[in-house]
């Protein structure tokens, strides 16, 4: 079920974080289904070799965004609307780009100039990303 | 009030050219702990007090609810202890062995032991003289492992092995997890392993304790900050930035007690904030053990 | 039912000696075997030889019990067992003592039934024979003691030096003492006071150093 789960070293991302992406992308191409029961903490600790509280913060973040659902004594299940949870971030996303939209308006740039910085940016962070 | 598989209050101990000093120390049960420091830190003086094999000047210390190193004896029953620094009999097989760890111990799991023989690819009628280094500490934690022991305290448990060992090691370490009761202290100056499975990380240096608190909080405070600094600024000094490294208009700064607001301040400052970066454990090692030694004044 | 610990380690230092010990009895029954086939060569080495099993085991068991634990580094794994210091001590004395006093006791029996059973050799003999076999337990005990507190090779080895160096020593002092010396001719084994005086000084130490020898162990604080 999760056997394929890959804790990468290589990868900078805090491991949290790369547990929370894979489960995420298990939900979103459909392998793990609404309601269904997932590995409990301690077992997916033991199975990935990473520490209980790694995986214990992966999955309090993803209930906090709405993925998964925790109930005490039963374990922890994909949420019923998981797709919620990102539909959060989006909205997110939605409001940091509407701001940059507005600075750019105070600094006078066109839509383009805007694209420009926003490639720009990216370039960067992939540059940083490959360090 | 949750149990404590190890509590260390107060403890002190003083050598000719070493001191102990004021060790707090708190494991939780059905966790593991990874202490780490550098090589002379009180790693292996710590540990030594808490199996009671040293008895320390002052302080309280409890392991599974036993003091030490009076109650010594009712707390082996349920620790397996090894360190990088322990032998077993030369001329003796390792079946010799099992056979000395099975006859002391009831609860020795015979199954799981041949199932550690296979897994770590070891012979049990191989006379220990006649093992590799990365065999002969194998054999010394299946000893240890077989009992299945509410408490593991491991010295050095990965150091000198070949990565195809260490992994087997990692292994089975995380699997004694699977049970809440049971908890682990594993010293190591290898990061990596201390940063995978660790619970909790406790750091040692020069006889004291410098950092002791749950992995990830203690990850989540560091960060390194790349800025860029234009000609004129003055870089303030800001709490929670441990070191700052300048050169030119480049510099590097580092926090130990990260929050958002330092980007701000930078940038207030008149520099410009390239990048925010997480650091791993071992650069947090080395820039914390740096931190405090100047600290001291050392 | 928890085993006895001390039990279990007495055993299993036995078990890594049985060689040792197995050696020193033939070595010591070799030498009696030497003195029956007579004559004055045979008879003088096999006398020497008996002595020198006793004394070459009394070295090596110091050496191979107590110290080699620490040198070899086993004592740590020892130690991680269920036991305290004073039960390893105790265990540690027993088997060191036990694993000397087992051959001791057979050859120190087989010669004195040998001097009994050969009419031609003098029973004035038995009680010196007594006094220098128990002196080779003393230097033992003086060995191991050595081993046990100072946990160094070193000092256990000067302890030896010291220790075999003094055999000649006791034996001129026995033999300065003239009615020992007449005695030694007798028929029949006499035990004069000088003899018992020794024999009973002899015992005190050993006891003696015994015991000192576990307090100061029990008293560590840094064992390992």
């Amino acid at each position: 079920m999760h056997d394929s789960f890959v804790i990468s070293q290589s990868d900078k991302r805090p491991i949290y974080l790369q547990i929370m992406e894979q489960i995420k992308r298990r939900i979103s191409v459909g392998d793990w289904s609404e309601g269904q029961p997932i590995p409990s903490i301690r077992q997916l600790a033991v199975d990935l070799q990473v520490s209980v509280i790694t995986v214990k913060r992966a999955y309090l973040e993803l209930e906090r965004e709405g993925v998964i659902v925790t109930q005490q004594g039963k374990g922890s299940r994909v949420a019923p609307n998981p797709g919620l949870g990102m539909r959060l971030q989006e909205q997110e996303l939605r409001k940091h780009l509407e701001q940059a939209i507005r600075l750019s308006a105070l600094l006078g740039l066109q839509p383009e100039e805007l694209e420009g910085r926003l490639r720009e940016a990216c370039d960067d962070a992939a540059a940083k990303e490959r360090e | 009030m949750m149990d404590l598989a190890i509590k260390l209050n107060g403890v002190k101990k003083k050598y000719r050219f070493f001191t102990l000093d004021n060790i707090q120390l708190r494991v939780p049960q059905g966790q593991i702990m990874g202490l780490i420091g550098p090589n002379g830190a009180g790693k292996s003086t710590t540990i030594r007090i808490l199996m009671g094999l040293v008895h320390q000047d002052q302080g309280e210390v409890q392991v599974l609810g036993h003091r030490m190193p009076a109650e010594q004896v009712a707390a082996k029953w349920d620790i397996g202890f090894a360190s990088d620094d322990m032998r077993l009999y030369d001329s003796m097989t390792l079946e010799w062995h099992m056979r000395f760890i099975r006859f002391v111990y009831p609860q020795w799991d015979s199954a799981y032991a041949q199932l550690l023989l296979k897994r770590f690819g070891l012979r049990e009628e191989q006379k220990i003289k006649g093992l590799s280094h990365g065999q002969r500490v194998k054999a010394t934690l299946l000893l240890v492992l077989a009992r299945r022991p509410r408490l593991l305290v491991l010295d050095e448990p990965t150091t000198g092995l070949d990565p195809v060992a260490r992994h087997e090691i990692l292994r089975e370490l995380t699997a004694v997890m699977s049970d809440e009761g049971r908890s682990i202290l594993f010293s190591s100056h290898n990061t990596q392993d201390i940063e995978q499975i660790s619970d909790q990380i406790t750091f040692i240096d020069r006889g004291r304790i410098i950092d002791s608190m749950d992995k990830e909080t203690y990850l989540d405070r560091w960060r390194r900050l790349r800025l860029e600094v234009p000609a004129g600024v003055e870089l303030p000094a800001l709490p929670g930035i441990i070191n700052i490294r300048q050169n030119g208009r480049l510099a590097i700064a580092t926090a130990n007690v990260f929050v958002p607001d330092l980007a701000n301040a930078y940038e207030n400052s008149g520099a410009r904030v390239q990048s925010i970066e997480n650091m791993t454990l071992e650069e947090i090692f080395v820039a914390n053990v740096e931190h405090s030694r100047e600290e001291v004044g050392v | 039912m928890k085993v006895s610990m001390v039990r279990t380690l007495i055993l299993r230092d036995l078990d890594r000696h049985r060689h040792y010990i197995a050696l020193s009895i033939v070595g010591g029954v070799v030498a009696l075997a030497l003195i029956q086939v007579g004559g004055e060569a045979p008879t003088i080495l096999g006398a020497t030889w008996f002595f020198i099993s006793l004394i070459v085991l009394g070295s090596m068991l110091p050496i191979s019990n107590v110290i080699n634990e620490r040198k070899k580094q086993t004592l740590p794994f020892l130690m991680s067992l269920p036991l305290s210091v004073i039960q390893y001590t105790a265990a540690k004395m027993l088997s060191t003592v036990g694993m000397f006093f087992v051959p001791w006791l057979t050859l120190v029996v087989a010669g004195v039934s040998f001097i009994v059973g050969r009419r031609d050799i003098p029973n004035g003999i038995i009680p010196v024979m007594m006094v220098a076999a128990t002196f080779t337990f003393l230097g033992f005990c003086v060995i191991a003691a050595a081993a046990l507190i100072s946990e160094s090779e070193g000092w256990t080895v000067a302890a030896t030096v010291i220790s075999n160096s003094s055999y000649g020593f006791i034996w001129y002092l026995l033999m300065r003492n003239a009615a020992i010396r007449n005695d030694l001719k007798s028929a029949v084994a006499v035990w004069s006071t000088p003899i018992m005086t020794a024999l009973t000084v002899e015992i005190a130490m050993i006891a003696v150093i015994l015991a000192v020898t576990f307090y100061v162990q029990t008293r560590k604080r840094d064992f390992v």
